[in-house]
């Protein structure tokens, strides 16, 4: 790959990243009172929730921090972690097809 | 996922990326994608869940991402996408994209009597409406999307497997070697 085609996918790359965390920033301080997700409604509608498992950051909530910051931390590395993750599995089936 | 915008009614519907990484990415590494979400999700905050991850798999990964790229791909056949044509296009393709799979969720539920009290007639419908308006912001988000990135990055789309077979693309020149 040529050395400009790199540098610039880097910068397209930090450029996504930028505007998904500024998207992770307004939905959470902008809509965050509406973060309850289906099951919320479902709950309502009488449809009852029977976790097979309780994961570590139920519905998007650092124990001891429910708040918008709480949410915004989740969001951020959230979006880190999909970043990270979902380049490693590119990685590998890439390198997969090129054998 | 993890935003869930207010709509009519005090019901909320997110966004689900599914036509811009479908038409980006094409859509079998789209539904790879769509699926690391979903698991990241059910794992780690309990959205969507274990118990459901099939499901979504279906209405979000397959329905979700494969429909906008074969409506994509035929709107592309019959109507040759360019200019206003082409971000019609992928509004269309995104805004059916979101509702089909909203409906196969309602159809779901809808079957899940007893456990979820309401049939097919009222879930179906529930989830239709309110996916159509979220819908109309999916269409916005991916024309803004997939505009910007055919302005600043050509080169980027040229290889993918949907928006390839645009005619900017399919007319062009060779590209020279690196």
């Amino acid at each position: 790959m040529a050395k400009n085609t790199k540098k610039l996918n880097q910068k397209t790359l930090i450029v996504g990243l930028t505007v998904a965390l500024i998207f992770v920033l307004v939905g959470v301080f902008m809509f965050s009172y509406s973060m309850k997700t289906l099951d919320k409604q479902a709950e309502q509608l009488g449809a009852e929730e029977k976790p097979v498992f309780t994961p570590p950051f139920v519905d998007y909530n650092i124990p001891g921090l429910d708040n918008e910051w709480g949410a915004l931390i989740i969001g951020i590395a959230g979006t880190l972690l999909l970043f990270v993750v979902s380049l490693g599995v590119a990685k590998v089936l890439h390198k997969k097809k090129g054998n | 996922m993890m935003m869930n915008y207010p709509i009519i009614g005090g019901t909320t519907a997110h966004l689900l990326g599914g036509a811009s990484i479908g038409l980006i990415i094409g859509p079998f590494a789209g539904l790879i994608f769509v699926t690391i979400i979903l698991v990241l999700q059910a794992f780690l905050f309990g959205d969507g869940g274990l118990t459901t991850l099939g499901a979504n798999v279906l209405n979000m990964g397959i329905i979700g991402v494969f429909i906008p790229c074969i409506l994509f791909l035929v709107m592309n056949k019959l109507f040759k996408g360019t200019g206003k044509k082409l971000y019609a296009m992928i509004f269309i393709s995104a805004f059916v994209g979101d509702v089909l799979a909203a409906i196969a969720a309602g159809t779901e539920l809808g079957l899940s009597t007893p456990t979820f009290q309401y049939g097919l007639s009222i879930a179906v419908p529930a989830m239709a409406i309110n996916h159509s308006i979220i819908g109309v912001a999916e269409g916005i988000v991916t024309v803004v999307l997939i505009g910007t990135l055919l302005k600043l990055r050509p080169d980027v789309l040229e290889k993918s497997p949907i928006l390839s077979k645009l005619p900017i693309f399919q007319n062009e020149p060779e590209p020279k070697e690196e």
